[in-house]
Order: structure tokens, then sequence, then C-alpha cells
């Protein structure tokens, strides 16, 4: 036992040595898949924990409540809250107008609260830059000041009154920019705006004609137990500001998550392909293992084993790609406290990119190892390729069309698992990119853009939606070439023996290009209702559909780039002199 | 003459390492000839079979086919010839192993452009001339050698070639299996078949009307034979 261990060690060793780019190839595939779960998943905890950290740094409130009255009205009805059962402690109430700032030429809706300097019991906002708030002075929630481009000692107006920035903070007790809540007095419509603090004695002044709103922070016996609490326009719970915090990445996280699927299932083609490819090329050692005794449990394992190396290389290093580039492609929401990196992934994201990782390398190589294993000694000894297979109707069909394509579809009905894989690649790859055509023109349309501040959750959607389109051609464009390469390799020998029957060089390259473009065909022509199906599926609202002039620039594109990708390869391959061929080819 | 050549070359490499493959070759091949090529393993044999079915380009010299220079004819053009004109065999058959003996046969004449119907009935009249016709639909992996050979010939017999280029075509098979060949290229010579063949194997060499041997690449012997069974010598050249 344990010498046949060594024994897979040392083959293992020198293979993944021998078979550098192929090797490289297969972590790259996997990595992209596992990499891109992680940092769906990891979106998660990013935007939760900050939030928790935030929290107990500002004495965080359970429940806040901001009734739809104003004046003296809005606080006869807070007096009575802070008596009310579970509650054990409360501060405020705060007065708040909803008001407009303007900085550096720019304006957004601001949310202003009346502070004292005196420290409160419930929500301290951390201050993180310059002094608390002081007469004439305005302190900047985070998220909104970044935003903005507003540092300390800056001077802004809310309402036309010049105020100076004396510092930056963050808070628990509302919702990062651009959640802090700001509507037009009296209405409920919830519009994009910031948070700042001022001095209570300034607020009137700024507020002018409009009368005063005022909000209560409340903490609870058991802070678990605001979770029932009705949640709405005069009232709000911890839970609530730590979604909507969380809403900030929910495109984003989206789409790495359902670009993780896509993603799986491209690297799942790829390593499927690179697979086929190796194992053409491991048949004579089979041969010689038999020969010398292996079994084929034996063989399939010393194959399996290499993979399952890869795969879990890959999951390794998708983990850390994807732990470590999250924050940058979330940049922790400024207006939260605390790093985003301290802890280790949570273990349900190491084991889902793990199982992802091996589930593709054991999925993509069980089939040609388990033949592998099974064929004859004598057979793969004899170095054969595995038997082509015959297609009958594909082969009479041919013979009834122009010499490119005879050769091009036979070509293909030699090797019909190889030309499904060009199939799923193509397929996924439209759908990825139909979905991010549509998603694009989404954001277009929905932003009213009554500000002229980035959103920030577009902001982030967009780098995920970004992210994901570069690997995703990155992968088919690996896919694709390795695809093209080992039809090359395969192809070789009837192609030359089809060229000394008298097929041209040029007819044999365009019969080996098309066996690649045939299959990519219908993996186009699905792709494009299928990536409009998986943004209807995936989203909530009402889908908005790009121009079909763009979907049909997107299929071409796809067809096109395939043709390109082959034809190079293949041209290259048949310029080689036929005898060449004939002479190595296997007998 | 059908094939002709004028001082044909081959060189591989150069200065120390320079291999003369074929040096300086003239040969003349009358319609209805049967050539065997002889000699030592590493002569030149296969590369001057190479040079004047137009699969390599020589390095110096010339090659006719039907008075049509053809080395220095473009890719293009000498696919169409050996399409059209010439029919290769080669010791190891090169047969696709998913196609049937009957596809594999029809196969060149459907790159040759010809209708599938008229290909399929030009196979099965070869398969029959070969004695393979209750062979037609089985592939090549359930055929013998020999009949994979015979299949291999006839295709290409396919297209009425004016030439049929040989290159060991008996060197993978045993004595019965050499036999059946043997007698195949005999009724092909005796129907008027130009053949140019390749061989180490002497019965071979003695249905042929005209045995060249080759040593280092040129012509070391030259023998005109009638009576090809006899194997008497009526003349000799050079
Ligand atoms: N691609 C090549 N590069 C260098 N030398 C070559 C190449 N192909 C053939 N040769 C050399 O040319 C010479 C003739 O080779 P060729 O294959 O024609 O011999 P042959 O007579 O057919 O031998 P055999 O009877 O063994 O088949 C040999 O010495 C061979 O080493
Ligand atoms: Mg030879």
């Amino acid at each position: 036992m344990a010498g046949r261990l060594l024994f897979i060690c040392q083959l293992l060793v020198r293979d993944l040595r021998r078979r550098r780019t192929e090797t490289v190839l297969l972590l790259v595939a996997i990595t992209a898949a596992t990499a891109t779960l992680t940092l769906g998943l990891t979106l998660n905890e990013i935007a939760d924990r900050p939030y928790q950290q935030t929290r107990t740094a500002t004495a965080g409130p359970d429940v806040i409540v901001t009734p739809r009255t104003t004046g003296q009205a809005a606080l006869d009805e807070l007096a009575a809250r802070t008596t009310a059962a579970g509650v054990t402690d409360h501060s405020g109430p705060f007065p708040i107008a909803y008001l407009t700032m303007t900085a550096h030429g720019r304006s957004a809706h601001a949310v202003v609260e009346g502070r004292d300097d005196a420290p409160v019991s419930i929500d301290r906002p951390a201050v993180t830059d310059g002094t608390w708030v002081r007469p004439g002075g305005v302190v900047v929630e985070r998220a909104f000041a970044d935003a903005l481009g507003i540092r300390t000692g800056d001077t802004v107006s809310i309402d036309g009154h010049p105020l100076r920035v004396t510092g930056t903070a963050v808070t628990a007790a509302r919702a990062t920019y651009p959640y802090a809540g700001w509507h037009y007095s009296g209405s409920v419509l919830v519009e994009r705006g910031g948070l700042v603090w001022v001095d209570r004695s300034d607020i009137a002044t700024l507020a002018g004609s409009q009368s005063l709103s005022y909000t209560l922070n409340l903490k609870l016996a058991d802070p678990a137990a605001s979770a029932t609490y009705p949640v709405g326009d005069q009232l709000t719970t911890w839970q609530a500001i730590d979604r909507l915090n969380g809403r900030l990445y929910s495109d984003a996280q989206m789409t790495l998550l359902v670009g993780s699927w896509l993603l799986s299932g491209l690297a799942l083609a790829g390593v499927a392909g690179i697979v086929a490819g190796r194992i053409i090329g491991q048949r004579r050692r089979v041969g010689l293992l038999k020969a010398v005794g292996a079994g084929p449990a034996m063989i399939a394992a010393i194959h399996l084993a290499e993979y399952l190396v890869i795969g879990l290389a890959a999951a390794a290093t998708g983990l850390v790609t994807g732990w470590f580039a999250a924050p940058v492609l979330i940049r922790p929401s400024a207006g939260l406290i605390g790093s985003v990196n301290a802890q280790p992934p949570a273990l349900r994201t190491v084991i889902a990119a793990t199982a992802l990782a091996l589930t593709i390398a054991v999925a993509a190589t069980l089939v040609p190892v388990v033949r592998a294993a099974a064929t004859s000694t004598i057979h793969a000894l004899a170095d054969a390729a595995t038997p082509p297979r015959r297609r009958r109707w594909r082969i009479w069909l041919s013979r009834r069309l122009p010499t490119a394509l005879l050769i091009g579809v036979r070509i293909n009905a030699r090797r019909p698992r190889r030309a499904r894989l060009v199939t799923v690649n193509t397929l996924i790859t439209t759908t990825a990119l139909v979905a991010v055509l549509i998603v694009n023109t989404q954001a277009v349309h929905f932003d009213l853009g009554y500000t002229a501040l980035a959103n920030p959750r577009v902001e982030r959607g967009e780098q995920a939606t970004l992210v994901l389109t570069v690997v995703v051609c990155v992968l088919a464009l690996v896919n694709a070439v390795v695809s093209t390469w080992t039809a090359v390799l395969d192809a070789r020998q009837p192609l030359a023996v089809a060229r000394t029957l008298g097929a041209t060089p040029g007819q044999a390259g365009v019969g080996l290009a098309l066996a690649q473009l045939l299959p990519a065909v219908p993996g186009v022509a699905v792709g494009i209702p299928a990536g409009i199906g998986l943004v209807a599926f995936v989203s909530i609202g009402e889908v908005q559909y790009p121009p079909g002039s763009w979907l049909l620039a997107t299929a071409l594109g796809v067809l096109l780039a395939v043709a390109a990708l082959t034809a190079v390869p293949a041209m290259v391959a048949t310029r080689r002199p036929v005898v060449d061929t004939l002479r190595s080819a296997p007998t | 003459m059908v094939l002709r050549a004028r001082g044909l070359t081959r060189r591989y490499g150069r200065d120390s390492g320079l291999v003369r493959a074929v040096d300086e070759v003239d040969l003349d091949v009358p319609a209805g000839q049967a050539l065997a090529i002889m000699g030592p393993s590493g002569c030149g044999k296969s590369t001057l079979l190479h040079l004047l079915g137009g699969l390599q380009r020589p390095t110096g010299g010339q090659v006719w086919l039907a008075d049509r220079r053809i080395d220095t004819m473009s890719e293009w053009a000498s696919a169409r010839l050996r399409r059209d004109s010439l029919g290769f065999v080669f010791q190891s058959f090169h047969l696709m192993d998913e196609l049937t003996a009957m596809e594999n046969v029809e196969l060149a004449a459907l790159l040759a452009g010809q209708p599938p119907r008229r290909a399929r009935q030009r196979a099965l009249h070869l398969l029959e001339r070969v004695g393979l016709a209750d062979r037609a639909a089985h592939l090549p992996s359930a055929l013998s050698g020999g009949q994979r050979q015979r299949v291999a010939i006839a295709r290409a017999l396919c297209n009425e070639p004016l030439v049929v280029l040989a290159d060991e075509p008996t060197g993978n098979l045993d004595s019965a299996a050499t036999l059946d060949v043997l007698r195949l290229f005999e009724e092909l010579h005796t129907a008027g078949q130009t053949l140019v063949v390749v061989t180490h194997d002497p019965r071979i060499a003695a249905v042929a009307d005209r045995v060249i041997s080759m040593r280092d690449g040129a012509f070391a012997d030259d023998r005109q034979v009638v009576g090809a069974a006899t194997g008497t010598v009526y003349g000799r050249r050079r």
C-alpha cells in the first residue's frame, strides 16, 4: 500500500512538472470559478461585519423612532415611547431637518440632525477625523463625505447657509449614504441622501420655514426583540439598518453569485477539454502500466489524484484571491468602521469553494479517466487514440457538402464530446455577455440622476459586472484555444490523409476552423434567450431589454471571436507538409 | 511519358549534416509501365516517391506528370493534381478508423467533387474489383491487414489516376496477404495502369516490368524485364 502511494505520488509530481502549461491552464480555470464564488459569499460577511463593529463602537440603538408629525406633536408622541415595555434606555429626541447640502459645486440631499456637545448614552457617533459638532460647524457622515469629496476644514453650504466641516463620523443609528432616509417633509417617498450633524442651536436657522422633525433612539432589554417591531417610515430597527447597508452590495453580490455559476460551467467545459486532450497523450502510459500489472482502480487513482491535487490548489488560490479581492471591490463603506479582513474567511465559504473546485475536477475527469482505465492493454500500447466513434447520419449528410464543410462535419463526428464542449463554452459565454448587456441597459434606464453624484450601489454593481465580464472572457478564450488545439492535434492524421487525396491546405484549414465554428452556432443561438432568461429570473424589477441589434452584434462578436481564435492554429497546422504528418502519425 | 523527372534532387540539412536523400535522378515512366524501386533502408525511396507525387518539393530538378510541371505548382494546384491524377498507397494504410471500407473509398471521389450517388457506385465497383464487396460496411478495425491495404488500393484507384504511387504496400503484411496485394497489382498492370511501387519484396519486384535499384539517393541499376513472372532480362540501361 505504502509503495503504491509512493508510486502514485512520484508519477503525480512528474506529470505536473512535465505538463506545466496544461497544469497552469487547469489551475486558472478552476481558480476563476472558486474565486468568484468566494467573492460573492464574502460580500455577505463583509457587508455585515463592519456594521456590527460600528454598532458596538458607537453604542448603537436597537430601535429608532421618527414620527411623521413635526414640532411639539412629535415630541409628545415620542415622550410616551421612552416608557414603553422592554425599553431600558433612550437618547434624544434630536431635531431633524431634510435639507440640501452643496459642496464643491455639487449638491445632494442631506438629513441634518441637531446634537449637543455633551455625550449621550445611546448613539454616540464615532468621530473618524476632526472634532465633534460645535456652533457654526458641521460633521459629515463618512460615506457621504467620501461621495461628495468633502474633507475636514472645507466649507459647505446647507440651504444657502455656509458651514465649516469640523469632522467626519460614523453611526449605527442610520444607514450609510445613500440610504440615510431622506424625504420631502410630509412625503413617505424616500430618496437618496446622506447624514450630517450640526449643533442643536443651529438647526432652526438652517431649517428656516420648515418645521422640525424629531428622532428618538431606544435601547431594549433584549436587542433581538426589535426584529419583531413593525418597520416603516416612522420606525426602524438595527436589523433593518443592517439590511439597508447590505443593499449597497446586493447588486454586486447577485452578479457575482450568478456569475460564479456561469464560471463554474465554463471551468467545467475547459477542464473537460484539457483532460480529454491529456488522456489521449497518456494512453501509451496507461498501456505500459497495465502491462506491468496495474489494475483499473490503480490507473484511475493515478489520474484522479492529479486532478484532485490541482483542484485543491485551485480552491486555495481561489479562496485567497476572492478574499483579498473582496474589500477592494467593495471598499467597505466608509460609513462604517472596522477592518474587513481581520478574520479568516467563514468556514462555509471555505467549504463551498473547496467543494466547487473538487466537483469541477472530478466531474470533468471521471469519464475519460474511467475510459482510460477500462481500455484494453494492447489497444493502449498501440497508442491508438480512443477509436473515434462513427456517426452514421453525419457521415451520410456530409457527403453532400462542399469539401471544407465535409471535413469540418467529419472532424466533429469523430469527437462529438469535444464538439459539445465548444457548444457549452459559447453558450455560457453568450449567456454571460447578454446578461451583462441587459444589466448595463438597466442601470442606464433606472438612474434618475437628480444628483450629479454617482450611486455607490450602482458603482459596486458595475465593478462586479466588469470583473465578471473580464474573467468570463479570459476563461472563454482559454477554452477556445485549448479546444482548437486538441482538435488540431487529433485531426492531424485524417487531415493529412485528406490532403494526399487532394484536399487543398485551404480546405483542410477551413474545415478545421468550421469544426469549431459549427458547434458554436447553436451555443450562441441558445445563449441569447438564456441570457435574457437568466436576468429575468434573478432580477426583481421589470427587465429592460437592449435593442435587438445589440444582441445580434454580441452573437456575431462571439462567433467572430471563435472563428478568429480557431483560424490561426488551424492554418498553422495545415501549413505543415503532409509528409511530416504522415510519418509521425501512429499507424 | 506519363511521369518524367530530370535532375531531381532532395537534400536535408547542410554542411556536415547534409543528407542527399535523392540525388540528381533522371526518370521516365511510360504509360502502362509497372516500375519497382528497390534498395536498402534510407536510400531515398520514399523521398523519391513523395517528390514524384507532389507531396514534397524537390530542392532541385524538375518533375512532369503528363507533360505538366508539378514541382513548381502551388500547393492548391498540386492538391488538385493529387485529387484527379494520382493515387497513393502507404505501408500503414492510413484509412480513417471511423469510416467503413466503402466510405473510405468514396471519400476520394467526394473530395474530387463527384455527386454522392456516383461516388458510392464507383466505390462499390472498386471494392468488388479488390474482392471486398462483402466487406463494404466493415470498419477498418474489423478488417485484416491485407484487406485494409486492398481498401487503400481501391481508394487510390477511385479517381482513375494516371499513376498509382505505392510506398512499401506489403511492408506490414504477412506472406498470404502479400500475395493478395501482389495479385491485385498484377491485375492492375494487365489492365494498363501505370504503377510505381517502392518495395523490399522481390516477389513484388518480380511482377514489375522494370526494376530500379537505389543507393544513397541515386539509381544504381535500372533493368527492363519481359515476362515478369519468369524474370527474363532483356535489356539493360546505363
Ligand atoms: N525530414 C527529414 N530530415 C532529415 N533527413 C531526412 C528527413 N526525411 C528523410 N531523411 C533522410 O533521407 C534519407 C532517405 O529517407 P527515405 O525515407 O526516403 O528512405 P527510404 O529509402 O524510404 O528508407 P526505408 O526503406 O527505411 O523506408 C534517409 O537517410 C533519411 O534519414
Ligand atoms: Mg521508406
